[in-house]
């Protein structure tokens, strides 16, 4: 495979000894429903690490500058900014509240010194410029240093400002909002390549805005029926294309993906490819219409492939190929049997995310008991690893887990029936260029490290 | 039977999580109940295919076993008694209202205590082999089980209108009781249950049929209450009592959802469609004449429909 990704990622997966690195967020037991994480993301540089949450909080976490006396070491993630990005909302005309829960965080590239990323919830999304404060204006002639306003009358000179050196102050203030455009609940927005415009996701819509222009954008995709009653399937996720800013996918809950090719024309509802695995009949059950049901699509770095969750597995899509995936990985077949408790618990509901590293040579997915399933697509191997307080000392190796599916358990496996179906990783994040992940275990946000051998 | 058991169980799963989304933060969300739209009409795909002859044994009031579902009159619970075309479809005569047939089989099942397993609470785990049976059944047409219809006791009982029964005394007593296990593995969709009217009621259900989707009634709305069109039939006194509590929940939750999901009714064996409606759609007013379809059995759908309806 083409290694346009993070060029000189080492390959992830197996070959590498994950290792603790650091865990963010409260000890516990009682976690607030505002805490739980909902999104996490990079950014470009992977400087930057963005959390969002049910209460409608962004955490922007910084990796500090590595210590040159410990050249090991890598550069620890540290909070670099805290805001409100989302309040509680109530559509009066609908008698609705508006969750203020963010539903994704997407960095924009870096063009200046400050920081630009778009988050979402149900409805609004906006832009949120992060910028640092370093300096501060002293000796203003109309107002006093307390900021109280001088009497202009008592002012007898004149004097020109000047700056000094502050303590630095990170700002986040929204620059952007883009509200109104979805009658339904947003599920993914997506930056274009162009850097100018991006694409926002809801059941049945997905519009197409330019970052500058808040009050109009465009409806690419309309799969809403004439009369709603017909309705089949509904977007459950939607995406950019990596290179090509005319091209995008977006997912569906029928387990489809529609790639879309919005020269072709104004309104994309004809794709230009549709990806379907044809479904295996022996396999059927109640439930194989929502475990098909795709929670996350991502293209890959190269562009070439794209990868796609559903319930119980991970599949690897390669474009030019519409009739089945390249790769499929199961993350937890032996929850097959027993899909009607979890559909009881409404576990079976849960949109796992997925995500690539940085040369796509590994890709990476959650599941439940705070475990997280990696899989080496070269060496086709997979391992299970564990986020937990357990496991948390300093630069800890992670020791592989195992899920033991009948018969006898061997020492360290850990039964179906015995897992935490409440401690469940849905948000992944890995590094662009480095083997570092980010793991969100409900309230809690894990980064893992790897080893150098 | 395991899998009917099953099926049924799913069913009630299923409905209480409908209702139970309109109380979420956040409004419906329309990817989930579009799921659970799904699981429902697959659930009673298996549950209205398979035939199973021990279905109304045992047991108070019930009817002779009839050999696949017992096809039901047009779904009363949108207000109109079907149009007597529809009805001419059923071999057996019918007076509205009529239940739909599946609904009274679940019905039937779980009045039974002398069915297999039927009076027992519901297996919980899954039947895997039995289901994918099941599943399989459920591809043969229906009409193969329409065909027992003119199960006497077809939820004349069954209240369609949920909320007016809430409101008035419904003056025919819930037929054949639900055994306890067939209501324990879903305490809340249990309680959904609702009587059906006996044949006084369809104009006021007709009535409420016109108000829009708060008031409209679910036909047959109680898929766990045993069908039995016979006004006489004696409820027992725990058995209204737990009429009336299933009533007031059933009440709730089809104001709540209002009208319109007639898709579950329309849809065909071989295909269907999956019905989900979100915030902005409007109000579909219940059309009897939507309802009624060529295949008897899909009737059943009703109970199903009307609760399941409109976002």
């Amino acid at each position: 495979m083409a290694g346009a990704g993070g060029g000189g990622c080492p390959a992830g997966g197996n070959d590498l000894q994950w290792c603790f690195s650091q865990v963010k967020g409260a000890i516990d037991e009682d976690v607030a429903e505002a805490d739980i994480i909902s999104t996490v993301e990079f950014n470009y540089s992977g400087d930057l690490l963005a959390t969002g949450d049910k209460g409608g909080r962004v955490v922007i976490f910084q990796r500090e500058q590595e210590n040159k006396s410990r050249p090991h070491s890598r550069g620890e993630y540290n909070v670099y900014s805290t805001f409100q990005s989302h309040e509680p909302e109530f559509d009066y005309l609908k008698s609705l509240e508006i969750e203020e829960k963010i539903n994704k965080i997407r960095w924009l590239p870096q063009q200046n010194a400050a920081h630009f990323l778009l988050s979402t919830n149900d409805k609004t999304i906006k832009l949120w410029k992060i910028s640092e404060r370093d300096k501060r204006a002293e000796g203003y002639n109309l107002k006093d240093e307390d900021g109280r306003l001088r009497d202009p009358f008592r002012i007898t000179a004149l004097r020109v400002p000047v700056l000094k050196p502050m303590d630095l102050m990170v700002e986040a203030s929204p620059r952007r909002v883009f509200a109104n455009a979805h009658t339904y609940h947003v599920n993914s927005i997506s930056v274009n390549s162009d850097h100018e415009t991006y694409l926002s996701a809801d059941d049945l819509r997905i519009n197409l805005w330019h970052l500058e222009i808040t009050d109009r954008s465009f409806n690419i995709v309309d799969i809403k029926p004439a009369n709603m009653e017909e309705l089949t399937e509904v977007i459950t996720a939607a995406e950019f294309h990596p290179h090509q800013c005319n091209v995008f996918v977006y997912s569906s809950s029928k387990g489809t993906i529609r790639l879309c090719d919005m020269r072709s024309s104004a309104l994309c509802d004809r794709h230009s490819k549709f990806f379907e695995e044809p479904e295996d009949p022996s396999s059927r059950s109640f439930f194989s219409e929502i475990i098909s049901s795709i929670s996350d699509v991502k293209f890959s770095h190269s562009g070439r492939y794209m990868m796609t969750r559903d319930y119980l597995s991970v599949k690897v899509w390669d474009l030019n190929m519409e009739s089945r995936p390249v790769e499929t990985h199961q993350v937890h077949e032996y929850l097959r049997s027993k899909l009607c408790s979890l559909y009881e618990n409404d576990c079976i509901f849960d949109k796992f995310e997925c995500c690539w590293n940085g040369s796509d040579s590994a890709v990476m997915t959650g599941s439940y008991n705070n475990f997280f399933r990696m899989f080496d697509r070269n060496a086709r191997r997979d391992v299970t690893l564990e986020a937990s307080r357990e496991n948390s000392k300093p630069r800890a190796s992670l020791k592989p887990r195992k899920v033991c599916t009948g018969g006898k358990r061997k020492k360290d496996e850990i039964s179906v029936d015995s897992l935490d179906f409440n401690k469940k990783i849905l948000h992944t994040a890995w590094h662009p260029t480095e083997n570092i992940i980010a793991v969100a275990a409900t309230n809690n946000l894990y980064i893992f490290q790897d080893k150098i051998n | 039977m395991e899998f009917k058991l099953e099926a049924h169980r799913i069913v009630s799963i299923s409905l209480g999580k409908i209702y139970n989304s309109r109380g979420q933060r956040g409004g419906i969300k329309l990817h989930k109940n579009l799921l659970v739209s799904l699981v429902l009409r697959s659930a009673r795909q298996v549950y209205l295919s398979d035939p199973c002859p021990g279905l109304y044994l045992a047991g108070s009031p019930v009817p002779p076993p009839q050999p696949g579902e017992p096809a039901a009159g047009p779904p009363a619970g949108w207000g109109e008694p079907p149009p007597p075309a529809a009805r001419a479809a059923w071999p057996e005569p019918e007076t509205p209202p009529e239940r739909p047939a599946g609904p009274d089989a679940r019905r039937a099942v779980d009045a039974e205590p002398a069915a297999p397993g039927a009076g027992d609470t519901l297996q919980g785990g899954e039947a895997a082999a039995t289901a994918e049976a099941a599943w399989r059944r459920a591809e043969v047409p229906r009409a193969a089980a329409a065909g027992g219809a003119g199960d006497p006791a077809g939820g004349a009982d069954v209240c369609p209108e949920g909320p007016r029964a809430a409101h008035r005394p419904c003056a025919c007593p819930p037929g054949g009781e639900a055994g306890p296990g067939a209501l324990s593995c879903a305490p809340r969709p249990a309680k959904d249950e609702r009587p059906v009217p006996p044949p006084g009621c369809p104009r006021k259900r007709g009535a409420a049929a016109g108000d829009g989707p708060a008031d409209c009634p679910a036909p047959g709305s109680s898929p766990l209450k045993k069908p039995r069109r016979h006004p006489e039939e004696p409820a027992g006194g725990a058995a209204a009592d737990e009429e009336e509590m299933e009533t007031g929940n059933v009440a709730n939750l089809i104001s709540i959802f209002g009208s319109s999901f007639s898709g579950l009714l329309r849809k065909s064996p071989a295909g269907g469609r999956e019905e989900a409606e979100a915030e902005e759609s409007g109000p579909e007013a219940a059309e009897p004449g939507q309802i009624c379809c060529d295949q008897p059995v899909l009737r059943d759908i009703n109970p199903w429909s009307t609760a399941i309806v409109a976002f």
